[in-house]
Formats: structure tokens, C-alpha cells, sequence
């Protein structure tokens, strides 16, 4: 327990020392719950030595304790070993999401704000039919379309995100392109793709990010909702999402809802805490 | 000022009434990709029985031999005339099976409202009266909390606490009033976090103004300050976010019916989903879209109206906060 806290306060201390920055500790917790759940998802193997699929039937929703973190479900699973092996999938499809989201958003914005125009109008119809459509149902439809697994909701997540980064995108382009140092490069003969991909582009990009980060926390959100209706892949699949799922099934044992739950909420908070920092300090 | 406000009005009219059936167009274009041919899929299933015959004559009567656009045109026509088709399971009309479940949300969604509002305005109390270390942090922070949790874990976290522990309500009876009260709260509290964190944002801003600084030193009690000099200003800002806040209570719907086992629209939904009833899932994202639009209109159109210090064209900038600037069309239509 010294030794975990000691090398966390010395992380702490490093991350500071590198960004030159302040890190709150709330900030820091978050980047640590982060961590995990990435390391989590990049090598599950090391973190359980039970097996994700394979159950003890005696052991059967036993509550949680030193042997088993979470308890176990109704087919004697360990319940921490079937969460640690989900957060790959849940991690995954958010991140896609999050990538639809921001490229298609970011494109649209980048266009319309740049070109104006016509392409703005159409642009800015499209957006807004986008924006009429509440967000969990523009998911839930997109994702009938497609088919149901997890990339296909992650990628109707995606498309349900896409009018706020077209909405932010739009009106950074457009602050930045009336920027004094645009103006200079167009009178220094810029060519319009220049200018677009070496100052619009990354000054405009920087308000993305925080909402980027937010949208990842969101994400896993709503793609655990889909994969609560059963729109995601279907079980052994652990996503959390489903587990919850399956959990509300058994609610006489709560630790099955309560414990996917505890680690879906720490994640989110955590990338919401992280989000809300990095729009403070930019 | 008035010939402003109309032309004004007139704009945003005619673009909402373009927006909604753009809306329809999108919906038709996304449903009618679906993978497969669902349509006689759904028809030729054993299990529903029509005989050669009959699906001929209700692929004639929904007009599916037709080519997509010309089908467009049809659907797209019969729904301005208000006619949402015919379901493709029981083969009633869309709008009669839409009426059916809609008292049941519209109460749900009402008092998810009522309560998304209490909630809020009880926060926004709190932030501004709580002593700055114990209460107030935690109360700033809980808009956040609210908004991290899965509102379905706060449905079953519900059900577990009061329903199995405290035996107040039966899963089993869902539309009694505990089992639809704590629906409720399982669906407003999403909500709450949205309108508190504007609500939080333009209190703050308001109190810090002279006239709450005269009204303090007047010696005003903290209630009385808050409902007459604080809320008030701070909660027209809000109007921008219940089209929004609308829109969540909607969608969220979808889900707190299923964990309650409630009959209602998202119930409709989950079943039109499940069954590729493409009518039913078309009528209810273009009522849904309506719903948006309408709501968002009124409140652009009542908010110059609200509030003097926004100026539709011209004159001196104020910037209410609102959800974020990203959120509602409202921020951009007041402030441009």
C-alpha cells in the first residue's frame, strides 16, 4: 500500500515536472483510473488468472471477497475477470466512435466554415437535421440499419455525435479565418489549401480536443446503453454494458449490477474530470 | 424592433419547417438501407401466415413496388397530410398505435421534467448557500456524477433499493404510482445534471452583479434573495436547454421503459426495432424530430421576448451561458 502510494506521488510529481503544470489530484486519480483501464484492455491476462468464459458452477454467485473481487455470476464466472476482459471491446468502440465522430464532424466543419457559401447552407441543413433526431434514438436507429453488434454501435454512436463537432468545428474555422495572421498569409499569396491544412487546421483543432476527450466518456455510455438493449455482440462477449445487462436479471445478488456499474462510472468521471481540465488550462 | 422580432420569426419558421422534413427525408434514406429486403422478410415469416396473395396486395397497398423516390414522394406527402402509413406487423395505422403508448410516456416524461427541474433549482440553491468547503463542492460536483452514471444502472440501483429492499413498489406493476414516480427520478435526474450545470453557471454570474451585492446589503433573508433576485435572470438561459433536455427525456425513455417494464413509446420502439417494423421506427423519429423542432422554435421565439438585453440584430452583445455553445440552435440564432 506505501509502496502504490509513494510511486503514485512520484508519477504525480513527474507529470508535473514534464507539462510544467499544476496536476489537481483529482486530475491525477483520473489519469491513473485511465491507466489502468487501458492496461486493462491491452493485456487482461495480467491482471486475473481466472478464465473470462470457463465457470466453476459450485461457485456460483458467490458474494465479493478476497478470492473473487467482484463475486461471480450464475455460471460460477468471476465477475472482475469477466469485467477486466470486457474493457477492451468497450474501450475499442468507444475510440471509434469518438474517431467517426471527430473526423466526419471536424470535415464537415472545416468545409463549411472555410468554403461558406452554399456548402455552408447545405451543410448546416444537414447538421441541423442530425441535431433534430434525439441522440440515443439516432443511435438506436442507425444501429438497426447496419445490423447489431459492438463496431456497429460504436460506429452509430459515432454518427449520432457527429453535429456537435460540425457545430464547433464550424465556428472555430471561422473565428480563426478571420484571424489577422490568415489574413497575412492570404496577402503573402498562401494558396487557399496551404492555408486551410498549415493555420485554420490546427489553431481550430484545439477547442476539438477537450470535447473529444468528453465525447469518449459519453460514448461509452451510450454504447453501454445499446449493448444493454441487446445491440451489441451478443453474450460470452463482457462488455459492461452487457454485464450490467445481464446482471439486472439477478438482482438479488446486486454485485452483479453494482460492480460493472462502479467500473463504467469511474471510467466516465475520470474522462469527464480530464476533459474539464484540459479546457481550463489551454 | 418589431419589424426585426417578425422577420425574424418569419426566418426561423420557415427553417424549422424545412428542418422537420429534411428530418423525414434523412429517416427514410437511413431505414430504407437496411440490410436484406426486411420488408418481405417480415411478410414471409410462417409465423404471421398471409398467403402469396395478401402480401402482393400489402406490398401494393405500402406501395413498395414502387422505386425509392417516387416511394419518398408518397410517404413524404401522406405524412405532411398528417398519415403516418400503416405498421407492417398488425397492419394498423402508425398513428393509432402511437396514441396508444403516448399518455403513458408523455406522464413519465412530464414528471421526469417536474423533477429534472426541482432537482436543478435545489442544486442551484445549494451552490449559492451552502457553506463554500462541506456542501458546495459536492454539490458543484454532482451535476458531473449525474451525468457519468448510465441511467439505466440508476434505473436498477432504483428498483433494488426501494423495490426489493424496501418493498415500496412491485417490478411487476409498473405503472403504479411509486413504480412511476421512481421512473421518473431514474429518468429526470440525466436531465437535472444538463439544466443545473447552466442553472449553476448563470447563478454564479448573477450574484456576483451589483443589484444582488444592494439587494444582500439590504439585508434580504438567503430565500428571498434567491427566488426574486437570483433564479429569475439566471433561469431564462435555461429555456435554451429544455428543447435539448426534451430530446434526452425522449431518448432515455427508450431505455427507462425497458428497465421498468413499462408500455410506452420506447417500449414501441424497442419492439419496432426487434421486428423491423420501418413504418413505426420512421413515425416516431419524424415525431420525435417535430417534437425537437417545435420546442426549440418556441423557445427562440419567446426568448427576445423574455429577455430585453438580447438584440436580434445589432446593437450592444449579451451572451447568456448556455448548455455550451455547441448545443442548442438557440445560442447561435439570439446572439448572431
Amino acid at each position: 500500500m506505501t509502496l502504490a502510494s509513494v510511486s503514485s506521488a512520484s508519477r504525480v510529481a513527474a507529470i508535473s515536472r514534464l507539462t510544467g503544470l499544476r496536476v489537481p489530484p483529482t486530475v491525477a486519480l483520473s489519469f491513473a483510473v485511465i491507466a489502468l483501464v487501458i492496461a486493462w484492455s491491452l493485456a487482461p491476462g495480467l491482471f486475473t488468472s481466472h478464465n473470462p468464459v470457463v465457470g466453476v458452477p459450485a461457485d456460483k454467485l458467490l458474494g465479493p471477497g478476497t478470492t473473487h473481487w467482484f463475486g461471480t455470476d450464475h455460471l460460477g464466472r468471476d465477475l472482475y475477470t469477466r469485467v477486466v476482459y470486457g474493457t477492451a471491446s468497450s474501450v475499442t468502440s468507444a475510440l471509434i466512435a469518438v474517431v467517426i465522430a471527430t473526423v466526419a464532424g471536424g470535415l464537415i466543419g472545416l468545409l463549411a466554415g472555410f468554403l461558406g457559401g452554399w456548402v455552408d447552407i447545405v451543410l448546416a441543413r444537414l447538421v441541423d437535421v442530425l441535431l433534430a433526431i434525439p441522440n440515443f434514438l439516432l443511435a438506436v436507429i442507425v444501429v438497426t440499419a447496419i445490423g447489431f453488434d459492438t463496431t456497429n454501435a460504436a460506429i452509430a454512436t459515432g454518427v449520432s455525435a457527429v453535429a456537435v463537432f460540425a457545430r464547433v468545428m464550424r465556428s472555430e474555422v471561422i473565428k480563426t479565418r478571420q484571424a489577422i495572421f490568415v489574413e497575412a498569409a492570404f496577402l503573402m499569396g498562401g494558396s487557399r489549401r496551404h492555408i486551410l491544412l498549415r493555420h485554420v487546421l490546427p489553431n481550430a483543432s484545439r477547442s476539438v480536443l477537450p470535447l473529444a476527450v468528453l465525447q469518449f466518456g459519453l460514448s461509452i455510455l451510450v454504447i453501454a446503453s445499446l449493448a444493454f438493449l441487446g445491440y451489441g455482440d451478443p453474450p460470452p462477449a463482457s462488455d459492461w454494458g452487457l454485464l450490467i445487462s445481464i446482471g439486472k436479471d439477478y438482482l438479488k445478488w446486486p454485485w452483479l449490477v453494482y460492480a460493472p456499474a462502479f467500473v463504467t462510472i469511474a471510467t466516465v468521471l475520470s474522462v469527464n474530470r480530464i476533459s474539464r481540465w484540459l479546457r481550463t488550462t489551454d | 424592433m418589431r419589424g426585426a422580432y417578425l422577420s425574424y420569426a418569419a426566418k426561423r419558421l420557415t427553417q424549422a419547417i424545412v428542418v422537420i422534413l429534411l428530418t423525414y427525408v434523412f429517416t427514410f434514406v437511413v431505414v430504407s438501407i437496411l440490410p436484406g429486403d426486411p420488408i418481405t422478410n417480415v411478410l414471409r415469416d410462417p409465423q404471421n401466415g398471409f398467403t402469396e396473395d395478401e402480401i402482393k396486395a400489402i406490398v401494393a397497398a405500402q406501395g413498395l413496388d414502387q422505386p425509392i423516390p417516387v416511394q419518398l414522394w408518397t410517404s413524404l406527402s401522406h405524412f405532411v397530410t398528417g398519415d403516418l402509413g400503416l405498421s407492417m406487423r398488425s397492419n394498423r395505422p402508425v398513428t393509432t398505435l402511437i396514441a396508444e403508448v403516448l399518455p403513458s410516456t408523455l406522464i413519465l416524461a412530464s414528471a421526469a421534467f417536474v423533477i429534472a427541474l426541482l432537482l436543478a433549482v435545489t442544486i442551484g440553491y445549494g451552490t449559492q448557500f451552502l457553506p463554500k468547503r462541506f456542501g458546495q463542492g459536492l454539490l458543484r460536483g454532482l451535476p458531473s456524477l449525474f451525468l457519468s452514471v448510465p441511467n439505466f444502472v440508476i434505473g436498477l440501483a432504483l428498483i433494488h433499493i426501494f423495490g426489493f429492499q424496501l418493498g415500496l413498489f412491485r417490478v411487476i406493476a409498473p405503472n403504479s404510482f411509486w413504480a412511476t414516480l421512481f421512473a421518473a427520478v431514474a429518468l429526470g435526474i440525466p436531465v437535472s445534471a444538463r439544466i443545473a450545470e447552466v442553472l449553476i453557471a448563470n447563478l454564479d454570474n448573477e450574484s456576483e452583479q451589483e443589484y444582488a451585492a444592494v439587494a444582500r446589503g439590504r439585508g434580504l433573508g438567503q430565500m428571498r434573495l434567491f427566488a426574486k433576485h437570483l433564479l429569475k435572470p439566471s433561469s431564462l438561459p435555461v429555456v435554451t436547454v429544455i428543447a435539448l433536455a426534451i430530446g434526452e427525456l425522449l431518448g432515455g425513455s427508450l431505455i427507462t421503459e425497458t428497465v421498468f417494464g413499462r408500455t410506452g413509446i420506447g417500449s414501441l420502439v424497442q419492439r419496432s426495432v426487434s421486428t423491423q417494423d420501418l413504418p413505426v421506427l420512421q413515425a416516431v423519429v419524424s415525431l420525435a424530430a417535430v417534437v425537437f423542432v417545435l420546442v426549440n422554435l418556441i423557445a427562440d421565439l419567446v426568448y427576445p421576448l423574455l429577455d430585453p438585453r438580447v438584440k436580434l440584430i445589432g446593437g450592444p452583445k449579451y451572451r447568456p451561458t448556455t448548455a455550451d455553445d455547441s448545443s442548442t440552435a438557440t445560442s447561435q440564432a439570439v446572439t448572431s
